[in-house]
């Protein structure tokens, strides 16, 4: 059965991206055939990473101008994954971003029945797992993305106004859609007197992955596959094997 | 006045009184209410946080299913089809909604502009 995340966060630059492509390859690299959607439409990040050559976007799936088979890309040959890694890229034009700032409430409504049909037609594609990458905050399409999603992975950091989005977050968006959430705690800065928390907002934390300059500075490179003993992957590995056994 | 003068005159009277009620019926015509503008958005993840929890529990199936009949999203919520059925309608009355028939089934699905 096809299992859907979002990766979502109150805030940005919390590394979203960057636990979204990691986590997609290290399913990936385990066997399972992911596809990994950018629905960050007003801030694009995977074409950064990826380097896509492309006609559709996911703006185009979100539209219903394109089905998910023409907006998704295999990069698995490249990557050499055991499993296939599908993409499907925001397009980073400004003016299509703009356009799309532009949507009404009718065409986000439409929106998030186009992203669930891509869901489905993804199970028949035998794909395991799905990964949206978001925007942070209340914006539409990261909101229809959660809306679309078996679990919330919410990608915390521990600045105040974090914790007070995340908690706001949870009790107006998360709940209210019955969502199941779990937390990595990024860019953690470590105190060796201090237990770490196995819950915080009463949500499990999957991974606690410490504030590393490496991580931000291989940001072109995907450390699951390029150093799996990385602190780093090692980390999203854990995040993995703890989201198949408690939320699967 | 003889019978048939008085004839004469209760059909005058008659005549008189039908003129006056198509007049009074062509100006209520006339007075009705114009069409209805549809102002109404199709239902938005926003809009659909803002119901109440099981209104909401109910659009929410109904996006992830598609158009289903009240006993299959029964099946996805628990609940009792009469209990759905209660609740699509009052959904469609808020029009966020809409109802359609196919054969002897009646269908439910999230309404669009």
């Amino acid at each position: 059965m096809t299992f859907t995340l979002a990766v979502h966060s109150s805030k940005g630059g919390t590394g979203k991206t960057s636990i979204a492509v990691n986590l997609a390859a290290a399913y990936a690299q385990d066997g399972k055939n992911v596809c990994l959607l950018d629905v960050d439409i007003r801030g694009p990040s995977l074409c950064s990473i990826f380097k896509p050559e492309t006609q559709f976007w996911v703006n185009d799936l979100l539209s219903g101008k394109r089905g998910i088979n023409d907006t998704i890309h295999d990069v698995s040959d490249e990557f050499g994954t055991e499993g296939k890694l599908f993409v499907g890229y925001s397009n980073p034009d400004i003016n299509e971003i703009r356009e799309i700032a532009r949507k009404d409430r009718n065409w986000q409504s439409a929106a998030l029945k186009n992203l669930i049909s891509g869901k489905k037609e993804l199970a028949n594609k035998n794909i395991d797992i799905i990964i949206f990458d978001t925007s942070p905050g209340v914006e539409y399409e990261s909101i229809n993305a959660v809306a679309a999603s078996d679990l919330v992975l919410i990608v915390h950091n521990s600045s105040a106004a974090c914790d007070n989005c995340t908690d706001q977050l949870i009790q107006g968006i998360y709940s209210p859609l019955n969502k199941q959430c779990a937390i990595v705690d990024n860019m953690y800065h470590q105190n060796v007197l201090e237990t770490p928390d196995e819950k915080k907002f009463g949500i499990d934390v999957v991974a606690r992955i410490p504030c590393m300059c490496n991580v931000a500075t291989r940001n072109r490179e995907i450390l699951t596959l390029t150093e799996p003993e990385h602190v780093f992957s090692k980390s999203i590995y854990t995040a993995k094997d703890k989201i198949d056994r408690s939320y699967r | 006045m003889s019978e048939n003068e008085l004839l004469e005159e209760i059909l005058k009277n008659l005549q008189a009184i039908n003129t006056k009620l198509d007049r009074i019926v062509g100006k209520k015509e006339s007075f009705s209410e114009p069409e209805k503008e549809d102002i109404t958005d199709s239902l938005d993840i926003m809009t659909l946080l803002s119901l109440p929890d099981h209104l909401r529990t109910t659009a929410t199936t109904l996006f992830e299913i598609g158009p289903a009949t009240a006993e299959e999203v029964s099946k996805v919520t628990f609940k009792e089809r009469a209990v759905e059925s209660n609740y699509l309608n009052q959904l469609v009355r808020m029009e966020h909604v809409e109802k359609y028939r196919e054969g002897r089934k009646v269908y439910f699905r999230i309404r669009e502009k």
